[in-house]
């Protein structure tokens, strides 16, 4: 009888347990809306990662700042809420939206494929490459794609680097983010890394972290985007404002003060 | 090297804030774990059989998973099945939901050392409380907590020390702890980059961390040696 | 009058029947011992009556109160359980002190907890306590350990430590006082100063229950014997009687086995 009870008791649990992670699965749309939420609780919660020029600490300063960051507070500023900025793991970044412990995702966020099915995503707004990263005295032997067939790359897991190098054939390592990818050319257990330009600007050459790495080939063109819950009326308002951000020069004094002008797209 | 001072004073002041995160999150398990725990065992040694069943049950799923799983249900549950995010997205969200998956997981290793110790107390000590009528919580808390707590410090001490290291695993839910903290020199942060040291000198945090304790411990179990049970 | 009267106490294990209806009784002043061989459930007998074990069925009185009845005893509450229990008093086979506590405490822990449920404790706490220390020295000093009063359990001899527990079932002042062989945890060199200590408490006519293996002790000592064999009291009568001309075959072997 007790034995009954136990597996009664046990299967009841598991079942439950199978319905309730079913249920993390399935994307329901908002369905009130997702701008009344925001402007009900006050606050945009915007989910980064550490990524200059786009959202970054100074040295010695608390405040998160970068194109990204910056423009970010300007938008918060017009839906009329704080902008609160939150670390995130990437790899959960599209559970934070929709578990809603973040509101978007706006951090050079590269619009691939699986980005744009699982969140609703602003136009693009910025230009974006994947770029080879190569020691600075091997630099001249992998100008081309072609050249670089033999390299063992390192790539940041799930990252559009990833993706460029799989359909080029490369053969990859996985690691954590970008920076580990740079950290491994630079320790020499591989050979090169593909990263975001963006990021390669700022990271990578003369007067950088990385003064011995260098970049060569440019794999693809890429767009940045902004990425908000599946269903989200945010993302009309926020298409709206960045017009409008454009067209009143504001877009591009902040891209002067982190000097990304030239990947802009109006 | 002169690149090494430079960097120094900021990676310092962020593996402070950073630790500091840590030693929170280790302080607020304790203080909810330790009398939790007690409670479970409690419920595990019931003799009303549903109660006893469904703690062991508890404590079995919560020793059998990973606490780091325990830590996306417990921040991402709410928001993801029932569409109210009640922990708030900021760090003190998130701190608070790490506290609660650190208490639940710890109060069940716990309540498996307390049952224990509980366990081995000999049945004469209950005995004789009950023929010098002695009421059953003054029995638990005049006569076998002071036996218990000398019989359990070595494997708590133990259980504490691994919480200590324990901690890191809130970066999943993006705690901002020490481990994150130097982590984030190797992606870049405060203008520092590509920089793996300070990962690897939050290991002189923890070390000197768990050297305290470990001499708080010694001291105790000192301090309990007067009788033999 | 009878100051303990034990009536029809059964007491079944599964289906192990332990105790088939035990009557006996015991004068004031009196010392009373049971012997028998192990097995026959004399333990048994002395845990229903100290309640450690509950017996199915039976009736016991001390000083004319009713302590247990099987029939009413699920419907006392705890507290009155416990009220009726200190009626009587037991010493352990394996001392049982309390670890943590020096020989002082261990014998004033259980009167100060029960003097706190005293009306007029809050009132004369600090009298109470002074009380309840004086007279836990007196006990100590009468045991022989007034100069180990502060020492721990674990620093005492077996002997010291069973000297201990008597003077701790002593302080609650019992009406009657058990022992479930107090001596067979001791070296033998150690079990005479158990013995004396007895023989003085009987002396003083102290009421006293002994379980016992010490046939000469309980010979000595008892006014009473009780012979259990297999559950039930197989003879029974005064010491001299029993020992120097035993009617029943059971008790003329079990005493054989002493000799």
């Amino acid at each position: 009888m007790r034995k009954k009870i136990i597996a009664l008791v046990l299967s009841v649990l598991m079942i439950g347990l199978c319905f309730a992670l079913a249920g993390c699965g399935d994307k329901k749309p908002a369905a009130d809306s997702d701008l009344a939420y925001i402007k009900d609780k006050g606050t945009l919660v915007i989910g980064i990662t550490d990524f200059a020029p786009m959202d970054f600490q100074k040295k010695g300063s608390e405040e998160w700042v970068g194109f990204d960051a910056d423009l970010a507070k300007k938008f918060a500023e017009s839906l009329g809420v704080k902008a609160e900025f939150q670390l995130i793991e990437w790899d959960y970044k599209t559970t934070e939206l929709d578990g809603k412990t973040i509101d978007c995702v706006w951090n050079g966020m590269t619009l691939t494929e699986e980005v744009k099915a699982a969140m609703d995503c602003s136009k693009p707004y910025c230009n974006n490459q994947q770029i080879v990263i190569v020691p600075a005295d091997k630099a001249a032997d992998y100008q081309t794609a072609e050249a670089c067939k033999d390299l063992q790359f390192a790539v940041e897991n799930g990252s559009a680097g990833e993706e460029v190098a799989t359909e080029f054939g490369f053969k990859i390592t996985e690691v954590e983010n970008q920076a580990s990818a740079l950290q491994e050319v630079a320790a020499g257990t591989c050979d090169a890394a593909i990263i975001d330009s963006l990021m390669a600007a700022a990271m990578v050459g003369e007067g950088t972290s990385y003064a011995n790495l260098t970049y060569t080939v440019g794999l693809n063109d890429e767009e940045y985007g902004v990425g908000f819950r599946k269903g989200s009326d945010v993302v009309a308002v926020f298409n709206a404002f960045l017009e409008e951000a454009i067209a009143d020069g504001t877009v591009d004094a902040i891209a002067e003060t982190y000097d990304v002008q030239a990947a802009l797209i109006k | 090297m002169a690149q090494f001072f430079q960097q120094f004073p900021t990676v310092f002041a962020a593996l402070n804030v950073g630790f500091l995160q840590t030693l929170k999150l280790f302080i607020c398990t304790l203080l909810g774990a330790l009398p939790l725990g007690l409670l479970i065992s409690f419920g595990s040694m019931s003799k009303f059989k549903p109660l006893s069943l469904v703690t062991r049950l508890i404590v079995w799923v919560v020793r059998g998973t990973p606490l780091m799983i325990q830590l996306l249900i417990i921040f991402f549950f709410p928001g993801l099945v029932w569409g109210k995010p009640i922990w708030g997205g900021g760090e003190s969200g998130r701190f608070l939901a790490a506290t609660v998956a650190f208490i639940i997981n710890y109060a069940c290793y716990f309540s498996e050392i307390y049952r224990g110790g509980i366990q081995s107390i000999p049945v004469g000590q209950h005995e004789a409380s009950q023929v010098l009528g002695l009421t059953k919580s003054q029995t638990f808390f005049r006569v076998v907590l002071l036996q218990v707590v000398k019989r359990i410090v070595p494997p708590m001490s133990n259980e504490i020390i691994t919480l200590v290291k324990d901690t890191s695993l809130a970066r999943i839910i993006a705690l901002q702890e020490i481990i994150w903290a130097g982590q984030s020199f190797m992606k870049g942060s405060h203008g520092i980059a590509g920089q793996i040291w300070p990962l690897f000198f939050t290991g002189v945090y923890y070390l000197l961390f768990s050297g305290i304790l470990t001499l708080l411990f010694n001291k105790l179990e000192k301090k309990l040696s007067y009788f033999k049970v | 009058m009878a100051i303990l009267e034990v009536q029809n106490i059964h007491k079944s294990f599964g289906r192990t029947e332990v105790l088939k209806g035990i009557s006996f009784s015991l004068e004031k002043g009196n010392v009373l011992s049971i012997i028998g061989s192990s097995g026959s459930g004399k333990t048994t007998l002395l845990r229903c009556i100290n309640f450690l074990e509950t017996a199915d069925t039976g009736r016991i009185t001390v000083d004319g109160d009713v302590i247990f009845d099987s029939d009413t005893q699920a419907k006392l509450s705890p507290r009155e359980k416990r009220d009726k229990q200190l009626k009587i008093g037991l010493v352990f086979q394996q001392f049982n002190l309390f670890p943590q506590y020096n020989v002082l405490d261990n014998v004033t822990l259980a009167p100060r907890l029960r003097a706190k449920e005293r009306e007029d404790y809050k009132k004369n706490k600090k009298q109470i306590n002074a009380e309840i220390e004086e007279k836990a020295k007196a006990l100590l000093e009468k045991m022989g350990l007034s100069d180990k009063l502060q020492n721990y359990p674990c620093e005492l001899s077996g002997g010291q430590q069973q000297r201990v527990s008597i003077a701790r079932a002593m302080a609650l002042e019992p009406k009657i006082l058990f022992f479930d062989e107090p001596t067979s945890a001791l070296d033998p060199e150690l079990t005479g100063e158990i013995l004396k200590v007895i023989r003085e408490l009987a002396e003083e006519h102290m009421t006293m229950v002994i379980v016992t293996h010490e046939m000469n002790f309980a010979k000595d000592v008892s006014d009473h014997i009780v012979f259990m064999d297999h559950g039930v009291i197989a003879e029974e009568g005064r010491a001299e009687d029993l020992f120097n001309n035993p009617q029943s075959e059971r008790l003329k072997a079990f005493l054989n086995n002493y000799d």
